[in-house]
């Protein structure tokens, strides 16, 4: 660590004889310099946040963010699909976020980006659901403060599987019936957005396998997964399934306009659906795959966390405590204020009138019977692989048992160097 | 010199030069001429068309039951739209954009040029070695190069500056090249001209060489003006701070994570559109005869 | 012009000295003016360009995960992890195919639409600025207006719309590989971005042509059109045909924006940056790996171009000048 540090400052100070050059050589300073004011006061802190799709949750991080007395803490709001490529160019360098939301990911651990928050957390750590703590754990230090679970099923109307006389489908067989008979010729079966990307570890948990068991090793192919496969890849060609919806599977619009008769989304979704279509919506959790599965949900989510390689991880801290732990009244105003995203504190969650009936109390039943929850070891490149087996094996129609042996080598060589 | 500058009118598009093959001249060779220009121009502005179509019309008819080829109630009030939304200054961001645009074109026209000149028409023993050198630049991804690039101009602390957003940019190869060609189909009598009146290199580029080339450099201003309005990735990760964002980002925020906007976008795309179309209405019949001047010609 | 005079009389001996010779100004001090011409572009060259090349083929031989500073040097791993990388591998094979797609066509429409616009004898201006609009239009732009209006798998996208009218059922375009769709949504959107900006090209060389060929040939009785155009035409333009086509081939190797807006989680129709920015570059943050992919596709590119040049003569076209 400190070798690499080092390394960093002789090369910082290379690009300001650099700069020097450069501006002696070419053209001096043209334009003002419209950023913020040059680091140095410690009590400025800036915050990376991906850009919400409900009205009004930008104005209430800043207005948390205001509120704050210790420091003066700025925000970016970044696009949801530049989101990534932003931040992680900027964590390269000294204009790094002091603190950015994100999903666990190991790797951010290993490589020392993310700092140990377990001092903050620990004595309210019983207050959060245990699955939140645990997918932010590595070898016993807590890395991110859960901010809100997002769990992910299916939204049905209600009155156009009433007409066509059917029940909610029970097993991804039935799905494929009830989406052939809802199909017309201007509206389709279900939709499960244009990559199909967001039902992946959805149908691997509920074909009974796992994307890592306890021991880290591979769990996902099993052939409960490969027949999992295989129906999708025959939902895929039926022409039930909307393709190429202008808008991803994300955004309501699907549902909303009246292109799908059943569309798999995210709780966040729900008020604005609830708003267009009243009570003609239901809520199913993805249904079980073959005989030896089980219904599940992908609680997906955003977490808090603080830029270990930064030069205010204290004031970061400090801050992440006070609101992510401390102030419960903006905690829950966050999650249910806007969108529907169940708060991590048991304690919030359990008060919140908004939870308690209807809709989102259905939606907060599939999220504890059937949730699962982010593996912090499930790294990126293998989304990636089980990615590229959905597209060769359900969108392009290749063997899925061939896909998923390309898929073990790429999450075999991940897995070796992450743990050895 | 007069020589030259009549035979670059002759290039002159507008001027009307004996049609080929035109002693066939038959109306219906030009019927059937003007046909097939006709149609393949509706093709190329059915992109633009849509675009006027969606910028005018209600979300609900953009993504309606059947498609409509014109909004049944045009939507005035979309124009203003983009202006009034609080958590994106569109106005701000047209203004960057359009002060890196011009910041842009001036640099690199001017960097670029004189390298040009200096590969084309200094003799120097290495001149060859150091063009392989601007050659080899074209042959990299800039995509990859990208992030190596970005830590450099953040360490030079040129972030969510006008700096930071075009001096990187001015280095182009591309402009170099093309620059380096046209010089090298320069007259060098013209040169000639200048020594007897006793100027240097320097004196010779600025008074007689630039002035004779102006329309080679409005063609390539336009050129390098659309470039630096539309790129996107740079002003990203250089624009921190809302205020510094150039249109390009600001425009790839309307298209959110949730509920997006048809209408909004569309708007906004048009009329990030219009300076360019300005620009270009402006500087286009320069464009022509200025490439007609460069070294890649028949 | 007020940097003339303060460049001109920098502390240099030889700036000094062609002011006092003026006569010698011209031939004089070669290296000198060399320099002081090209020295601003290559020294900004050297800073934004060679640094961040040169910084890349290092990180090609590193472990350099979530950081560009690494420290564990790892010999050609990198190297063969990508060139055992079927994605890679394959996109290098995509790359292949869309060059042989792209290049050809849009040569031949570019080609074609300068040819057209060229015997206009009123409305050129309009005609030429038509076809030359989209050149104005960003990749962000088009991909937009291809994916959510003209190109979208719904009963409202205009494609579907006016194969509607035929009967024929909804297509999606982008999602189904199968039949091959994308690659017209891919190729319509490049040619109309691309195009009017190499017809103007071919416009400038055509007004370059001396009418007294065309005389000369017609005493010869050559017959207008296909004759004139195979036996004047064609070869009077072939070195903005070569310099088109080594323009074309650059920017082919090179795409990323429209395949990057338009296709999504796919393992197709990927072409080489795209594979790199995910295997690498995006969420995954190696920078080690990604680093050797592009060094192999620079090499890749400088081979290509090569080539081209040996059987199009572009630098022969470029000494006889």
């Amino acid at each position: 660590m400190s070798a690499m540090s080092n390394s960093n400052w002789s090369r910082r100070s290379l690009f300001r004889a650099a700069a020097g050059m450069a501006a002696a050589g070419t053209l001096a300073a043209c334009g003002g310099n419209n950023g913020r004011s040059g680091g140095g006061s410690g009590d400025s802190l800036v915050q990376y946040f991906h850009a919400y799709g409900e009205a009004g949750t930008e104005q209430a991080v800043k207005r948390y963010a205001k509120a704050y007395k210790d420091a003066n803490v700025s925000t970016q709001w970044i696009t949801g699909s530049n989101f990534e490529s932003k931040l992680f160019a900027s964590l390269l360098t000294q204009n790094a976020p002091d603190l950015f939301e994100f999903h666990p990911q190991i790797q951010l651990v290993e490589s020392g980006q993310v700092a140990d928050l377990t001092d903050i957390i620990e004595p309210v750590k019983d207050d959060f659901n245990q699955a939140d703590i645990q997918s932010h754990t590595v070898d016993g230090k807590i890395y991110g403060v859960r901010m809100i679970d997002d769990p992910q099923f299916f939204f049905y109307r209600k009155s156009l599987l009433e007409k066509a006389g059917l029940e909610v489908p029970q097993t991804l067989d039935e799905l494929l019936e009830v989406a052939a008979k809802l199909t017309t010729d201007k509206v389709k079966g279900v939709y499960l957005g244009n990559t199909l990307q967001a039902v992946i570890r959805p149908m691997i948990w509920a074909a009974g396998a796992d994307t890592l068991d306890a021991k880290n090793q591979p769990a996902y192919h099993t052939d409960g997964v490969v027949g999992g496969i295989k129906q999708m890849r025959k939902l895929f060609t039926s022409g039930d399934l909307l393709l190429d919806a202008p808008a991803d599977y994300w955004d309501p619009s699907a549902l909303v306009q009246g292109l799908t008769a059943i569309q798999f989304c995210g709780m966040w979704a729900m008020p604005v659906m609830q708003k267009a279509l009243g009570d003609d919506l239901g809520i199913f959790p993805f249904p079980k795959v073959g005989d030896a599965g089980k219904p599940s949900v992908y609680n997906g989510g955003w977490s808090m966390f603080v830029n270990a390689k930064g030069d205010k991880v204290d004031e970061a801290k400090e801050y992440v405590k006070w609101l992510w732990i401390d102030q419960k009244e903006y905690q829950e105003d966050w999650a249910l204020s806007y969108g529907f995203h169940i708060p991590p504190r048991t304690s919030i969650a359990q008060s919140a009138e908004k939870l308690k009936s209807g809709l989102p109390a259905e939606g907060v039943k599939l999220f504890s019977d059937y949730g699962h929850f982010d593996n912090i070891g499930w790294t990126q490149a293998m989304i990636k692989a089980t990615e590229d087996v959905f597209a060769d094996s359900v969108r392009k129609g290749g063997d899925p048992e061939a896909s998923l042996d390309k898929c073990d080598k790429v999450v075999g060589a991940e897995l070796k160097k992450l743990f050895g | 010199m007069t020589t030259t500058v009549t035979k670059a009118r002759d290039a002159v598009p507008g001027r009307p030069r004996t049609p080929r093959g035109g002693r066939r001249g038959s109306v219906l060779g030009s019927t059937g001429l003007y046909l097939a220009v006709g149609v393949a121009a509706l093709l190329f502005l059915v992109p633009f068309y849509v675009l006027i179509r969606n910028a005018f019309a209600t979300d609900p008819e953009i993504t309606g039951e059947e498609w409509t080829f014109f909004p049944t109630d045009i939507q005035w009030g979309n124009i203003t739209e983009p202006f009034e939304d609080t958590t994106v200054d569109f106005g701000q961001s047209m203004v960057n954009s359009l002060v890196v645009g011009v910041l842009h074109t001036v640099g690199t026209l001017l960097v670029c040029s004189l390298a040009g000149y200096g590969l084309a028409r200094i003799p120097y023993r290495h001149a060859d070695k150091v063009f392989y050198g601007v050659l080899f630049t074209l042959m990299v991804p800039t995509a990859v190069t990208f992030v190596p690039g970005f830590v450099l101009v953040s360490s030079l602390g040129w972030i969510d500056s006008y700096r930071g957003l075009i001096i990187p940019g001015l280095f182009s190869g591309f402009t170099c090249f093309l620059f380096r060609q046209y010089f090298l189909g320069f007259p060098k009598e013209l040169e000639e001209a200048a020594r007897v009146d006793g100027l240097g290199y320097w004196g010779a580029y600025w008074r007689v060489v630039v002035p004779n080339s102006l329309n080679f450099f409005a063609a390539i201003a336009t050129i390098t003006f659309i470039n630096g309005w539309n790129s996107f990735l740079w002003p990203l990760v250089i624009g921190q701070d809302p205020s510094a964002w150039t249109v390009q980002v600001a425009l790839s925020s309307y298209m959110t994570n949730q509920t997006v906007n048809y209408h909004l976008i569309f708007m906004a795309t048009a009329i990030s559109l219009l300076p360019l179309l300005l620009v270009f209405l402006f500087l286009q019949r320069w464009l022509v005869q200025g490439i007609a001047q460069t070294g890649i010609k028949g | 012009m007020s940097t003339t005079t303060e460049l001109d009389s920098a502390p240099s001996a030889p700036a000094k000295a062609s002011p006092a010779r003026p006569r010698r100004g011209l031939r004089g001090s070669g290296t000198f003016n060399f320099w002081l011409f090209t020295g601003p572009f290559l020294v900004g060259l050297l800073i934004f360009v060679y640094v961040p090349i040169g910084w890349s083929i290092w990180l090609s031989f590193f472990e350099a995960r979530f950081t560009v500073t690494p420290s564990t040097f790892v010999g050609f791993d990198n190297y063969r992890f990508m060139l055992e990388n079927d994605n890679f591998t394959g996109a290098l094979g995509t790359f292949t195919v869309f060059a042989a797609i792209i290049v050809p066509t849009t040569w031949a429409l570019s080609l074609g639409l300068a040819l057209l616009v060229n015997r206009l004898r009123f409305m050129r201006a309009f005609f030429r600025s038509v076809f030359f609009l989209p050149t104005a239009c960003s990749y962000v732009a088009a991909s937009l207006i291809w994916k959510m209006s003209l190109f979208n798998g719904v009963r409202f996208g205009l494609a579907n719309t006016v194969i509607g009218w035929f009967g024929v059922e909804n297509v999606a375009w982008l999602a189904n590989p199968d039949p091959p769709w994308y690659w017209l949504v891919i190729v319509s959107a490049r040619l109309w971005l691309q195009s009017g900006f190499y017809m103007i090209l071919f416009l400038a060389a055509l007004q370059n042509i001396p009418d007294e060929l065309y005389e000369a040939a017609a005493l010869d009785g050559a017959k207008p059109g296909w004759q004139t155009f195979r036996y004047i035409t064609l070869p009077q333009l072939r070195a903005t045909s070569t310099a088109v086509i080594l323009l074309l081939l650059i920017a082919a190797y090179q795409a990323f924006d429209e395949f990057f807006n338009l296709l999504s989680k796919t393992t197709w129709g990927r072409p080489p940056l795209v594979e790199l920015y995910y295997t690498a570059l995006g969420d995954n943050q190696d920078y080690g790996a990604g680093s050797a992919g592009a060094v192999i596709l620079t090499l890749l590119i400088i081979l290509v171009t090569l080539f081209q040049g040996r059987i199009m003569g572009f630098g022969r076209g470029e000494e006889s000048k």
